[in-house]
């Protein structure tokens, strides 16, 4: 079941549905009725993208096409952008990165919902991080309020290649962002960071599932999330240690705010282990923002607004700091002061 | 040095499982297989009122359009229900009168157990020592039911479901399946349809139950399952202690044990339910035999500021398929669930709990530890969910795993819903080994390795035994360290 194979067939029941386990809190079958007409090539100008000018390079890809221009970059930085400008129709999208031992590359990818009606969009993408290269991925979702979007990303470390990831997203009518890894151990690194901003009727489910396949790999996930009005959040992660990947170190950690009484976080950490001598933990906390803390905010001339607004760009902000490229930081950080409401100056 | 020398003879002493013996003993067998008939046999069996036949026949009737399910992390071979005795039961007078009444061999089974039938036994003990009225059910009949004259003199209930349905019908008929509906789950509907025994414990309102109650249940027939069914009511203001444990004798052939628990609890009632579950496990080597214990427990706070305790320790059983769970349905009502699992050989175990807050200001704590050894896997499976009206809620878990050995397997699955702005949840878990540091650091004051083992994991599980009634903490310990016998080295 999957989004993909609903598009190719056009039969609405391949979509996943709340009857499959790893769907349960997305679900497609429900919401999705009839498999819209495909997305009409876009040829007008899509205008420039968030991370345009700290990219070497660009790979614009509309409506599903990929527009000509120079060659992707392999080291250095890449802007990655997938745009939509559909109107209740559906579009199919696919890339693949590859990051030869020893490089390094930044992808900057966005997601540009642009005009006015909805879109089903589907992007598959597959990133392969060669030995002792280094590859990080900011990926910076802003999708239409109707938008129905899953992405979903397959990595493969090769030893000793270091992968990090940061979502920054402010969802959809219902919205997937899914990483699989296959983690050979091997001093390889992963480092995979989501943060969801929702509000409205927005929805955004960051899945992950990561394997170990071998001995000494270390994995460290931290998402974060806040959730207002009848949004809702979704995290589902997975850490799989497979027979003899011992020495492995994994960590996870979700954390969500809930600001109010219709809005929904749903979340399920998972840890299967069938190898002894490993450490793997998950934290896991949902709650509201601290009344004292707020509190304390007024006391000292802060409106509660802005209080609100400010402790939980802190509490995000732990996230934001996790990301390595220096400019896509500041960039990262603008964009959740933006969306909270907040403008630094 | 006392106890560690203690610890050393026990499990010297029973390297293998303590309670496999069989007793030959005069049964009395319903036809094999399931079927309507079958239904209408235990039914008539048991002299039961014509509503209670019917509810057990509407069950049936759910059962045979209900898949059984899937999802648990348990592999096992498929289950031929129409292959099974659905009613064993000892060859007796109707309803022994007294003790002496019943079988000597199966009182003599209670005996090797270490189970006090005689309330003088009970009381024969130190002064002042704690005593619990013990219902002891023997595969699918209740043989006997202590102290139930004191009880009752203070108001209390304590009899076999099959008592129950005969003399206190109205209390049965207005509270069975109101917290497991009959079509709940798969076994949960077997259960209704077939269940033969099991207790039934009735605190009326503001009474304190004077002593712990205990339910001691024994298979002992062949090919034959064991489906009971306890209902416990504590009225407004009440409170009681229940004690659970379960034992087998060593089979090649899996045997199935399906049974549901009800927890009913009114304003301001208590219950605290504490397991040591220690059906046969199925052989070390060969994983061969073994108990498949498919159970649904389930409390209903639907008092205000009423509370519920779980306490399990599971260490035997070959598949364990289980989740007591809590509907904190009244204002300010908590549940608790403190759990130890002890997996090994080719054990395999999906066990944990639900916290479901549904009303304001209720809080839940669960405290899970997991521990694996051989070949053996243990999984957590947990949901907290709060509804939006549960405002104020608060939960609390924690989820430890131990490993021991190159081929086991520790799994985590917890769920949690978080349905509105005010509550606060909290999750944690971790999964490692036993540290080498630590073993190291024991032995090398003088304790050999199998010592260095129980101490430590009797360190990793403290948090739980703490919350079990003495006696049974006594016993849970050590049956911690013969569980895990033979799993280092």
């Amino acid at each position: 079941m999957s989004l993909a194979l609903a598009l190719k067939t056009g039969d609405v029941s391949r979509l996943p549905s709340r009857r499959d386990e790893d769907w349960r809190w997305t679900d497609l079958r429900g919401l999705i009725r009839t498999i819209p007409t495909e997305s009409p090539a876009f040829l007008g100008d899509v205008g420039a993208g968030p991370f345009d000018a700290l990219a070497d390079g660009s790979v614009v890809i509309v409506n599903g096409w990929v527009r000509e221009g120079d060659p992707a970059p392999e080291t250095g930085v890449l802007a990655l952008r997938f745009v939509s400008r559909g109107d209740a129709t559906a579009h199919d999208a696919e890339f693949a990165v590859t990051v030869a031992p020893g490089q390094t590359l930044t992808v900057l990818e966005s997601y540009e919902g642009q005009g006015a009606g909805g879109y089903l969009a589907n992007i598959g993408l597959d990133f392969s991080v060669g030995e002792g290269a280094r590859l990080e991925r900011i990926v910076l979702v802003d999708d239409l309020a109707d938008a129905v979007t899953v992405s979903t990303a397959d990595v493969a470390l090769a030893p000793g290649a270091r992968f990090a990831q940061t979502i920054l997203t402010t969802g959809a009518r219902r919205q997937r962002l899914e990483t699989r890894v296959a983690h050979p151990g091997a001093h390889a690194e992963l480092r995979l960071d989501g943060i969801y901003l929702l509000d409205k009727q927005r929805h955004a489910d960051l899945t992950t599932q990561v394997t170990h396949g071998g001995v000494d790999g270390t994995t460290s996930q931290l998402t974060k999330g806040m959730v207002d009005d009848q949004a809702r959040g979704v995290f589902q992660g997975r850490i799989i240690v497979q027979p003899g990947a011992d020495q492995t170190d994994a960590r996870m950690g979700h954390h969500a705010l809930i600001m109010s009484d219709k809005a929904e976080v749903d979340a399920k950490p998972e840890l299967l282990i069938f190898a002894d001598d490993v450490s793997c933990a998950h934290g896991n906390t949902i709650g509201a923002l601290d009344e004292q803390a707020i509190f304390y905010a007024r006391q000292r001339g802060i409106p509660e607004l802005e209080a609100r607004a400010m402790l939980t760009e802190a509490f995000v902000g732990e996230v934001v700091e996790r990301i390595e490229h220096e400019p896509a930081r500041q960039l990262a950080r603008a964009w959740v002061a933006q969306h909270l409401g907040r403008s630094i100056l | 040095m006392a106890a560690v020398q203690e610890t050393v003879e026990a499990v010297a002493a029973l390297e293998k499982y303590e309670h496999g013996f069989t007793t030959d003993i005069d049964q009395e067998f319903a036809p094999k297989g399931l079927s309507e008939d079958i239904v209408r046999f235990i039914s008539a069996k048991k002299e039961e009122p014509q509503w209670m036949l019917d509810w057990r026949l509407d069950a049936y009737r759910r059962w045979l359009e209900l898949e059984e399910p899937d999802w648990a992390k348990v592999n096992y071979p498929k289950i031929d229900y129409q292959d099974s005795y659905y009613y064993a039961a000892p060859k007796t007078k109707e309803g022994p009168k007294s003790l002496d009444e019943v079988d000597p061999e199966i009182l003599a089974v209670y005996a090797k157990l270490g189970i006090p039938l005689r309330e003088q036994e009970v009381l024969a003990g130190v002064e002042g020592a704690p005593r619990y009225a013990v219902d002891a059910v023997f595969d699918s009949v209740s043989v006997v039911t202590t102290f139930k004259k004191e009880l009752a003199a203070v108001g209390v209930i304590f009899c076999s479901m099959s008592e129950a349905i005969r003399e206190h019908g109205d209390l049965v008929k207005q509270y069975l399946g109101s917290v497991v509906p009959t079509s709940d789950n798969y076994f949960a509907c077997l259960n209704s349809a077939v269940f033969s025994d099991g207790s039934f414990v009735y605190i009326p309102p503001g009474v304190r139950c004077p002593m712990e109650l205990s339910t001691y249940f024994r298979i002992n027939a062949k090919d034959s399952g064991q489906f009971e069914r306890t209902l416990i009511i504590a009225d407004k203001g009440a409170y009681c202690s229940y004690l659970e444990g379960c034992t087998a004798p060593m089979r090649d052939e899996n045997q199935l044990h399906a049974a549901v628990v009800e927890l009913v609890l009114l304003d301001d009632a208590e219950i605290k339910y504490s397991t040591v579950q220690n059906w046969y496990p199925g052989d070390p080597e060969t994983g061969k035999g073994g108990i498949f214990n498919f159970v649904t427990k389930r409390a209903d706070c639907r008092g205000d500021r009423s509370k519920v305790s779980w306490t399990q320790v599971e260490t035997g059983s070959a598949v364990t398929w289980k989740y007591p769970s809590c509907v904190l349905r009244g204002e300010g009502s908590s549940g608790e669930f403190y759990s130890i699992a002890v997996t090994n050989g080719h054990q395999q175990a999906d066990t944990g709990t639900k916290m479901i807050h549904l009303g304001a200001n209720t809080r839940s704590r669960i405290v899970a530890k997991g521990i694996s050894a051989g070949k053996s896997t243990s999984t957590y499976r947990g949901l907290v969910s709060a509804h939006p009206k549960a405002k104020g809620a608060r939960n609390f878990t924690q989820c430890d795993s131990l490993l021991i050995g190159k081929t086991c397997a520790a799994h985590t699955i917890p769920y949690i819903e978080a349905r509105n702005g005010q509550s606060v949840f909290e999750h944690e878990a971790t999964t490692t080994r036993l540290s080498d540091d630590q073993l190291f650091y024991c032995q090398q004051r003088g304790l050999n390795q199998e010592e260095a083992v129980a101490l430590l994991v009797n360190g990793f599980v403290k948090d739980v035994l703490q919350q079990l009634p003495m006696e049974f903490a006594v016993e849970a310990q050590k049956l911690v360290a013969i569980s895990l016998e033979g799993s280092v080295g």
